[in-house]
């Protein structure tokens, strides 16, 4: 494949994130090793930012070891840390240089091979969530068509985990919201169930399912699920002998 | 669609006074979009849960209808997730929602248009917009319905993240109808015949159907014990003075 066809197959790849089960380590990962097979740079990293700030290492190009820990180590130092926390690329810096800022980082990307390093932020409306590292094995520079081609994978990576995170925000949120409706329809036709077998309106039925409820020390979303399923039968329930709670108290189960 | 226009629109849901409910949502998409009224229908899977809110009348009518009847522009739309648009309900390309059109052009609804609220794969429900003037939404209003329909989404999602665990947000109470009154109805037949809930509403469903009858108007007549379904044969209309 040559590198047109490439990139656009590498953008198609990353914008498929709206399908079910999208995986944001697998998508990071391809990501990393489309940046090894584009673009010309010898490994790729990226590392997110945990819920506290802290950069953590999702997707490598390469699982060997020194690359790791090449990664890891910028949580603290090195262009990742850097680019992240400015929000800003941080480009060809040349590890042989004397001036470069990084003690531990340098010396150990020297040592595993790596002679220039790059980082991208991982970015979207004022908004960086980590950042996206490219080594190469020379002091050339990586190519101006290049830096801006990884910083387009990097811009629609970062589309997609965050609309990934809020789909799945949004589909916990409605995963409770389907249960509260459950639970008050429940109620509800417990209610019709109650009164229909003692000839009392909804509100007194309902008064009735809650006392008992209260009184056996039930949930009483979970005694109107074991009347409507024949569990507890609405004869059987406490008469109730106590008084009902003030009418402007009473959740909005009576209408 | 310009950043800008988001905001834009964002905003009219965000800015004035009082908190963001319901039925400020149904207000500002009937608004924005310039139309007659507009109604939120609200889905769990393939289940209707009845309307977040509505702006009127006929907009509360539409909501009822698609929930009694099972079908109509909304249904459509969230089945389908796409939008559903319906310029000239008196004259439709195709035949689709008879039992619906005829109700709801009695009620002066000439246009009909659904747009599905989901956030990526997860559907919440959808967005209906009715004009009481024939004719389609230009590009810029379809284009703003599309923008309407997703801050809803978000504006739905958000309003419950903040409830308490359990129940529904308090913002849903303004304005919204899940139908309770069927599901007590239900509960009610289902004791009459000795049967669950489902084999009830279904009972319940063919009476309306059989009898022109709004489901909501036969889960009246038995909360108001003046029809049983207990009776031999066909239910019973119980007259006021058995009551």
């Amino acid at each position: 494949m040559n590198r047109e066809s490439l990139l656009i197959a590498t953008f198609v790849e990353l914008t498929d994130v709206l399908v079910d089960q999208f995986d944001v380590v697998d998508l990071l990962t391809r990501l990393t090793n489309r940046c090894v097979e584009a673009l010309d740079v010898n490994a790729a990293g990226l590392l997110l930012a945990d819920p506290s700030g802290e950069l953590r290492v999702v997707a490598s190009s390469s699982e060997a070891m020194h690359t790791l820990e090449l990664l890891e180590l910028q949580s603290s130092e090195g262009p990742c840390f850097e680019c992240f926390h400015s929000g800003a690329p941080s480009v060809n810096t040349h590890l042989t240089a004397i001036d470069h800022p990084w003690p531990t980082f340098g010396p150990r990307a020297i040592a595993a091979g790596f002679l220039s390093v790059s980082a991208l932020p991982m970015r979207l409306r004022g908004r960086t969530i980590g950042a996206l590292n490219l080594f190469r094995c020379d002091v050339s520079d990586l190519s101006e068509r290049d830096l801006v081609a990884a910083q387009a994978f990097a811009d629609v990576a970062t589309i997609g985990i965050l609309q990934n995170r809020a789909v799945e925000e949004a589909h916990i949120v409605n995963g409770q919201l389907t249960e509260a409706l459950n639970s008050r329809i429940v109620i509800e036709q417990a209610k019709g169930m109650v009164a229909e077998h003692s000839g009392a309106d909804m509100a007194m039925s309902f008064d009735k399912l809650r006392n008992h409820a209260r009184s056996h020390n039930l949930r009483l979303g979970d005694l109107a699920a074991l009347v409507i399923s024949g569990d507890i039968s609405p004869g059987s329930l406490d008469p109730s002998t106590v008084p009902a709670v003030k009418r402007g108290n009473r959740p909005r189960h009576n209408d | 669609m310009t950043d800008a226009r988001v905001i834009e629109i964002q905003g009219r849901f965000t800015s004035g006074a009082g908190d963001l409910d319901s039925q400020r949502l149904c207000d500002v998409c009937a608004d924005v979009s310039k139309m007659s009224g507009a109604g939120i229908m609200m889905m769990s899977g393939a289940i209707q849960r009845g309307s977040l809110c509505t702006t009127n009348k006929v907009s509360a009518l539409i909501e009822e209808l698609q929930f009694s009847l099972s079908e109509g522009p909304c249904l459509d739309a969230f089945r389908d997730q796409r939008p559903v648009l319906e310029p000239d309900l008196a004259h439709p390309s195709d035949g689709r929602w008879v039992a619906f059109s005829e109700a709801a052009l009695d009620a002066g609804v000439r246009a009909i248009f659904g747009f599905p609220i989901s956030i990526g794969p997860v559907k919440l429900g959808a967005l209906n917009l009715y004009s009481d003037q024939s004719g389609g939404m230009t590009t810029a209003q379809h284009r703003d319905c599309l923008i309407l329909a997703d801050t809803v989404a978000h504006s739905v999602i958000m309003m419950q993240a903040h409830a308490t665990p359990g129940q529904l947000a308090q913002e849903f109470e303004a304005g919204s109808d899940f139908e309770l009154g069927v599901h007590q109805a239900s509960g009610m037949v289902a004791t009459q015949l000795t049967t669950d809930v489902a084999q009830a509403l279904i009972r319940m469903q063919a009476h309306a159907f059989g009898n022109n009858l709004s489901l909501r108007a036969v889960a009246r007549a038995v909360i108001g014990r003046t029809l049983r379904f207990d009776g031999p044969g066909d239910p019973v209309v119980v007259s006021s003075s058995e009551v």
